[in-house]
């Protein structure tokens, strides 16, 4: 066969462009340490999330120094947490300076998780784990979005990655109030909140309670993976309560993540009393943790 | 159309013939393509931030 | 010395009405497509966001399989028929799977056009891609079915005419253009095999409620398996254009015959077990997979750089033998005011840009960056979008006198056509590609976020939006001139000196070229052997995570145990672990 020298002199330069193409990838790959999603995970029951022991438990969990865990579940059209959905605020809120570890799986139909204008860039299909351990470096806002048509409402898919600095980030949740049923105006009631840490160090929280018109402030050390409480005692009588017949409160603990708004607060109401005999029998008011955000 | 041999000034063979002219432009494809090349994979790719690294 | 219709007026009738139905479908799908551009970019708004899908739907199976592929089994019953000298066999054959194509298109265009009304449940809203558990109805991927047993019969025809013409001649070469149109087809059987298998075993009975569930990644597998070679299946028609008509049109000749053997021999081989690189950022499947996938396609680059080298040369030699001199100089000795050659060329240098966008998805890891963002429909909208759907526009202009005896209605409108392509597709592929580094989805009808906003370095996302609208309006306006020529051409007068039906010499001829490139049983072997080399493991491997009909309770075991049984999940379990821990390994190391 006879092929002309030039075409020769192409040929070879064309290997050598592939195979400078496989090398550059290669050392992406092994130099840099960047790693393709896989076949890491193990299946799951897309219909069966709930049971998971990962996607039963979806958000921010802390798993080593500096080191986070995010489950995400990516449906018909949001990201959970991520979006706003029906309402409520949930973005996925990770400290500076960490290493998170991103979980996400679908129960319906295929999706992605794409942080935009970034590298982090993944399919999510039912039945498979994604995983993507991913470096945030500095303080700020990234948008989540889906980039694979999953049914009418894709181009809603979005949701929000927000950075915090590391001090301001917490893992904390109202595991539980203890408050009075009723009281009678005048008397002294004593609230006690328990707080949980979920994050694997010491941590102090600022646990706030709203009651009436004011605002009380406590600071609580909770030990790593445990829980504290602290009490207020709040003097019905210094509340301006004006004609009311119960009096409101919340607890709220500062919390790095609003993603566990709902575990980050509670509230409840005291009755006021007006008969003297009722006795002051102190009810629990249930906060049991729910499983992140809204179903 | 303009393929009709009476229109062509010459006629060249196989063996007179050296693309020169090709090897100039495809010489050309391969500089633009190495440059872009190195361009997008270590300016856009590798300086774009939050890559998927490796869990070990 | 006359022109097709004379030669082969019988056969003439059906390519005639291939490039009819292959016509009607770029003209809807450019609607599509204008309606697509227009509302992505809050242009022009007529539809409800929902509706998107259904207008996209429709586009892509238009544009991809209706117009490119009525197209490619025009061009080759062109190509056979010229080259052998002789006509099919038997042409009600023909006839046949023309029909089945059409009963097809006819299914899938119905199914998926019901998704604008309400007044019945049949929809077919999942793309050209029809990734499960996204379901289409049953009629939709019936369509599919009947069209691909069209080009199957269509493939049969033209190897029936091969078989025959080698009888008579037992000692010559396959001619040049009957060499491609085989191999093409060799590798169109194989890489159907995926889809085929997509659709019968699962995603039509699914459909039907037959079996509740399927898995997503295997479906998806498979539809990539059939993926990337029709991509191919696309180009190589095109190429066929590139090897033996534009030296033609340029007045020169095909630089090498056996280096164009080459070139569809690697193509045939290396096409299919390459698919695995569209699922680079797929969980389910190990990095090692993706890994082979990813090596096999840089090699793939290369029957296309040797096209590039050798269609350029052939160019140069016509334009020396036009009086062309110097290194660039001989550029100018080309017949630029012809829109055959014009076409076509623009075409090749749209290719040469769309070659390195391609290249960028090839390369597994950067795939982070631009895998499913604007940039890929950027990125396709220059090959199979230009390089072929404009080649194909170009050689029509050569092609619809042929088959129709018909004088071509304007040669400067056809001109102004091919530049307008040009011109437009520059503007909507080039910001479609800057969209896509700045995060922007593709397949979204409304890109617009309550929570975030794109950044852009340079420029703004009005002005990209800007760019594809425009773009987009020049495409439609490019494709209307064509229609409008082309429907004139048709019912022309007609003209009684057309060029004759001729196919030039190479240069280098088909003797030149060794005697083992025309042993096509040999090299579909090898092409078998390499597609279950890559395939088997992960296939197996996908089979023993998520089961044949899917992951969960859902899953029927039994099959699973099949698979287990041939032993093949675990040699996949152990190839795909090896290649990984390698690469975990020298990881660490470095
Ligand atoms: C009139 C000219 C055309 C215009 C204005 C146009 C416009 C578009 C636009 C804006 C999209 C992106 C939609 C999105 O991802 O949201 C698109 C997608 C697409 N186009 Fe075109 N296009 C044209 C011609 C073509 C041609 C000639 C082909 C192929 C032969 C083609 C094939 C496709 C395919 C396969 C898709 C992807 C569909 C999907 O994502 O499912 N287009 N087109
Ligand atoms: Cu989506
Ligand atoms: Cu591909």
């Amino acid at each position: 066969m006879n092929i002309h020298n030039y075409e020769k002199l192409w040929l070879i330069a064309a290997m050598l462009l592939i195979i400078g193409f496989i090398v550059t990838i290669t050392y992406g790959s092994v130099g840099l340490g960047i790693a393709m999603i896989d076949d890491s995970e193990e299946t799951i029951d897309p219909n069966a999330l709930e049971d998971h022991e990962r996607f039963g438990d979806l958000g921010v969990h802390q798993t080593g120094d500096g080191e986070y865990d995010v489950n995400i579940r990516a449906y018909q059209f949001n990201f959970e947490p991520g979006s706003s959905a029906l309402g409520v605020h949930d973005p996925i809120v990770v400290p500076e300076n960490s290493e998170v570890t991103l979980y996400v799986t679908s129960p319906d139909v295929i999706h992605s998780f794409s942080v935009v204008g970034t590298n982090a860039n993944t399919m999510v299909v039912p039945g498979e784990i994604s995983v993507m351990t991913v470096e945030f470096n500095e303080a700020r806002e990234y948008g989540i979005l889906c980039n694979e048509y999953c049914g009418s409402g894709h181009h809603g898919m979005e949701g929000v990655i927000e950075v915090v600095p590391e001090d301001e980030f917490h893992l904390f949740s109202v595991a539980g109030v203890d408050a009075p049923e009723s009281a009678q105006a005048g008397d002294e009631v004593e609230i006690t909140a328990t707080v949980d840490n979920d994050a694997l160090d010491a941590d102090s929280a600022a646990v706030s309670l709203e009651i009436g018109e004011e605002t009380f402030e406590n600071e609580l050390e909770v030990d790593a993976e445990s829980s504290a409480s602290t009490t207020f005692t709040v003097d019905t009588g210094a509340l301006d309560l004006e004609d009311a017949v119960d009096i409101d409160w919340t607890v709220t603990v500062e919390d790095g993540s609003e993603a566990t708004l709902e575990d980050g607060s509670a509230s409840g109401s005291i009755a006021l009393e007006t008969d003297d005999d009722e006795n002051d029998d102190t009810t629990d008011d249930d906060n049991d943790e729910s499983d992140g955000g809204d179903q | 159309m303009s393929s009709d041999a009476d229109a062509l000034e010459r006629h060249i063979g196989h063996d007179e013939f050296d693309p020169v002219g090709t090897l100039a432009l495809i010489g050309i494809y391969f500089l633009i393509l190495l440059l872009m090349w190195l361009f997008m994979y270590f300016v856009e790719f590798l300086g774009n931030d939050l890559t998927v690294v490796g869990m070990i | 010395m006359s022109a097709y219709i004379d030669q082969f007026p019988e056969e003439a009738k059906v390519i005639r009405s291939a490039f009819y139905a292959s016509f009607f479908a770029l003209a809807l799908g450019a609607a599509f497509g204008l309606i697509q551009t227009l509302h992505r970019t809050d242009f022009v708004r007529i539809i409800p966001a929902e509706m998107y899908y259904t207008v996209l739907t429709a586009h892509g199976v238009l544009m991809v399989v209706t117009f490119t592929i009525f197209f490619l089994v025009a061009i080759f019953t062109w190509a056979v028929t010229t080259s052998l000298d002789r006509g099919v066999e038997d042409i009600r054959f023909t006839w046949s799977w023309y029909g089945l194509m059409t009963l097809g298109t006819a299914f899938a265009a119905i199914a998926i056009l019901a998704g604008f009304t309400d007044r019945t449940e049949i929809s077919a809203d999942v793309l050209f891609t029809f990734y499960a558990p996204l379901q289409a109805h049953p009629m939709f991927y019936v369509g599919l079915v009947l069209f691909v047993i069209g080009t199957w019969l269509a493939g049969a025809d033209w190897f029936r005419s091969w078989w025959a013409w080698k009888q008579e001649n037992p000692d010559k070469r396959i001619p040049l253009p009957t060499f491609m149109v085989l191999t093409t087809m060799i590798m169109w059987y194989l890489a159907t095999l995926g889809v085929a298998t997509s659709i019968i075993a699962f995603l039509l009975p699914w459909s039907l409620g037959l079996i509740d569930t399927v898995n997503p990644t295997l479906t998806r597998t498979l539809f990539w398996f059939w993926g990337h070679p029709v991509v191919y299946f696309w180009l190589m028609p095109a190429y066929m254009m590139w090897y033996i008509m534009l030296p033609k049109f340029s007045g020169g000749r095909l630089f090498s015959d056996p280096l164009a053997r080459v070139v569809f021999v690697l193509f045939l081989l290396l096409s299919t077990p390459v698919g695995i690189h569209h699922q680079y950022l797929d969980p389910g499947i190990a990095e090692g997979f993706k890994f082979i996938a990813m090596t096999n396609t840089m090699f793939l680059l290369l029957p296309s750089l040797l096209t590039a080298f050798t269609v350029v040369a052939s160019m140069e030699h016509g334009a020396r033998q036009r009086g062309g001199e110097g290194y660039f100089g001989w550029l100018g000795a080309l017949p630029w005011r012809d829109p055959v050659f014009t076409g076509m060329a623009l075409a090749g240098l749209m290719f040469a840009a769309g070659g390195f966008s391609g290249m960028i998805n090839a390369g597994m890891n950067i795939n982070y960056l631009v895998h499913n963002s604007l940039w890929v429909p950027g990125h396709f909208h220059l090959t199979v979008g230009t390089a072929v759907a404009l080649t194909f526009m170009a050689v029509s202009y050569y092609f619809i006198p042929q088959v129709t005896g018909r004088r071509l209605a304007s040669k400067q409108i056809a001109l102004v056509q091919v530049v307008m392509w040009f011109v437009g597709m520059t503007f909507m592929s080039n910001a479609m590609h800057r969209g896509g580094l700045l995060g922007m989805p593709r397949r979204t009808a409304e890109p617009e976020y309550a929570g975030f906003q794109f950044e852009t370095a340079i420029g703004t996302v009005g002005e990209l939006n800007a760019q594809i609208a425009l773009g987009g309006v020049l495409l439609t306006l490019s494709t209307l001139l064509f229609i409008v020529n082309m429907s004139i051409t048709a019912l022309n007068d007609r003209d009684d000196d057309l060029p004759s039906n001729t196919i030039p010499e190479p240069l280098s001829g088909p003797n030149e070229a060794p005697l083992v490139l025309d042993n096509l049983k040999l090299w579909t072997a090898i092409a078998v052997v390499l597609v279950i080399f890559a395939y088997s493991l992960p296939l197996a491997s996908i089979v023993e995570r998520g089961g044949l009909f899917g992951p969960g309770g859902d899953a029927f075991p039994m099959f699973l145990e099949l698979a287990d049984s041939f032993g093949f999940a675990l040699v996949g379990e152990t190839l795909s672990a090896m290649v990984s821990s390698l690469l975990e390994t020298l990881r660490t190391v470095v």
